[in-house]
């Protein structure tokens, strides 16, 4: 559906993105994901040209967007519908023509009919006449995927769509767009910095920092076996207890439900402490890794016993800083 | 009690010579206010016409604007700014041959109109083009998102989304207009400003200047009032 290549942009002498590259196939969810300023929107604004690129490929729907002329640009633009985190409504006209404003310019009939369908889908056939100033955020949001959608599009851009919506809000509109997406079977691709909306709607995903690709792959790979630079940027720092030896144990769908932790304290017969631990829902699955200390003397057993039941591990290295800190102590 | 009862009666007698003196220039006073009323009416017209062509010309070439061209927005810029550094009075006498081109002569509220909506238009344009600039750009890559063409995003979303503060500031345009009007009065132009100018300053008539001064007051408030009254609509 959307493959880029190589891709290399820049503002001035500042580049903003590059050698990046990415396929999403039709249906997906894909996330991109990154700090703010690590050029995800602008990478988002490449695939529906509304920032030029210069060197690389940005394929969509099998047209190269830079290659297209005005008019056919437009009509690629008209296929993929977007949203943003402002919203960027209309505020001097009610919702059901701010629903209805891309129909208008692209004066395409049944536009009551259309509109109502829209405002349906979101659930908002209520508030067809009331001012957009008049709604919550989450509302707004609504009515912004509704205009997105309104000229049938097979690909939806969200440009941070929940980042200015209170926790609950974004939830409900998360719902909305993995909906949306099962129901239309329509491609997404969302710029986000919130890692519970990647974790919660990306199938797969490409991380982004300073311009530069740092992962790219299904969501659940990359969550369970994060590289370092993934490490640095996604995971909350657990404190490690200095002495012995610590490791983070990746807990893939078919174990996380099992009780492998007290299994193997049993069968070793040995003790260690729990640092810390998560358990996340990815898409319909649960996934989770969990950070254990092991006494020097008991490790080479540990570590045993964790090969043969094939479980993903890693020994997390010990910070320098803290552990001279622990030292002085 | 006798003094104040005398004092009373000499305002009285003070007070028939005005009220007489205001009948006889009625006519006259409301000649003036009419001729500065359309004097007004048609130069905010066309500087509005001249003055919104130059401000889409502005916000499409502007270098932040819709397809931004850096010489003609430059050119634009100047010509407006030029135009506007112009003292009225100065610009009045200066393109008067330019204006009997225009309507064959240079005297009286006809020809005012070409020097006001010379002088008014780029004030116009800049005015419309700070409008245009205001509106959330977030609203016009919106629109981009969904393929509207640039003629699109002017009349179907800059020009809606500015309505409200376009109006305010023809509140603003058509009252310098007002001002200018009275001006362009002193040098044959006719109007409220030729009246106070003709009977207040050469005649010494006060009365006729007060009362110019009182219409052209409560024209301001009329023409600021109709505009805020029209922005609560529109907002």
């Amino acid at each position: 559906m959307i493959q880029v290549n190589q891709l290399r942009k820049s503002f001035g002498s500042h580049v903003v993105l590059q050698d990046i590259n990415m396929h999403v196939r039709r249906g997906e969810i894909f996330g991109i994901v990154g700090h703010s300023g690590a050029g995800k929107s602008t990478l988002l604004r490449c695939l529906n040209g509304l920032e030029p690129y210069d060197e690389g490929n940005v394929r969509v729907m099998d047209v190269e967007v830079a290659s297209l002329d005005p008019h056919h640009l437009r009509q690629l633009q008209s296929k993929m519908g977007m949203i943003f985190q402002n919203f960027n409504l209309m505020a001097r006209k009610n919702v059901f023509d701010n629903v209805a404003f891309p129909l208008q310019l692209w004066h395409r009939p049944e536009r009551e009919k259309r509109v109502m369908e829209l405002l349906e889908l979101v659930g908002l056939t209520d508030k067809a006449r009331q001012r957009v100033q008049s709604l919550s955020g989450g509302q707004k949001q609504r009515v912004g995927i509704a205009r997105a959608l309104a000229l049938n599009p097979s690909i939806l851009l969200c440009d941070e769509a929940t980042s200015a919506l209170d926790p609950k809000t974004t939830s409900s509109i998360l719902d909305l767009l993995e909906d949306i997406n099962k129901r239309l079977n329509l491609t997404i691709i969302m710029v986000t910095h919130q890692m519970e909306v990647v974790k919660r709607l990306c199938h797969s995903l490409l991380l982004l920092d300073g311009g530069k690709t740092v992962a790219l792959g299904k969501t659940e790979d990359l969550f369970l076996a994060p590289t370092k630079d993934m490490q640095a940027i996604v995971e909350n720092e657990f404190t490690l207890i200095p002495g012995g030896t610590n490791i983070r144990l990746m807990f893939p769908r078919e174990i996380s439900q099992q009780s492998v932790i007290t299994q193997m304290a049993r069968a070793l017969g040995i003790d260690f402490s729990i640092v810390g631990g998560k358990l996340e829902r990815y898409l319909d699955d649960v996934f989770g890794f969990l950070i254990i200390n092991v006494q020097d003397q008991n490790i080479d057993a540990v570590l045993r016993y964790l090969k043969e039941q094939r479980l993903f591990w890693e020994i997390l290295e010990y910070p320098s800083q803290q552990a001279t800190d622990a030292d002085h102590e | 009690m006798s003094d104040q009862l005398s004092t009373l009666a000499q305002l009285a007698q003070d007070m028939r010579p005005l009220w007489e003196r205001l009948q006889d220039k009625m006519p006259e006073i409301l000649m003036a206010t009419w001729e500065t009323v359309q004097m007004v009416l048609i130069s905010t017209f066309f500087s509005l016409v001249i003055g919104f062509m130059l401000a889409i010309l502005m916000i499409v070439t502007n270098p932040i604007g819709l397809s931004p061209c850096r010489p003609v927005y430059r050119v634009v810029d100047f010509v407006v700014n030029l135009l506007r550094s112009f003292p009225f009075i100065i610009l009045l006498i200066a393109i008067i041959p330019f204006t009997r081109m225009v309507v064959g002569t240079s005297i009286g509220s006809a020809a005012a109109i070409v020097p006001l909506t010379i002088a008014a238009a780029p004030f116009v344009a800049r005015l419309i083009e700070t409008c245009f600039l205001e509106v959330d750009r977030g609203v016009i890559e919106a629109a981009r998102s969904f393929g509207a063409s640039n003629a699109q995003i002017i009349f179907r979303v800059l020009f809606p989304e500015a309505l409200p503060s376009i109006v305010l500031n023809i509140a603003v345009i058509a009252i310098t207009l007002l001002g200018y009007s009275a001006m362009a009065g002193t040098v044959g132009g006719g109007g409220l400003g030729d009246l106070a100018v003709k009977y207040g300053y050469n005649r010494f008539q006060v009365d006729i200047m007060v009362y110019s001064v009182i219409i052209l007051c409560v024209l301001v408030l009329l023409i600021q009032g109709i505009c805020n009254f029209l922005y609560k609509i529109l907002r």
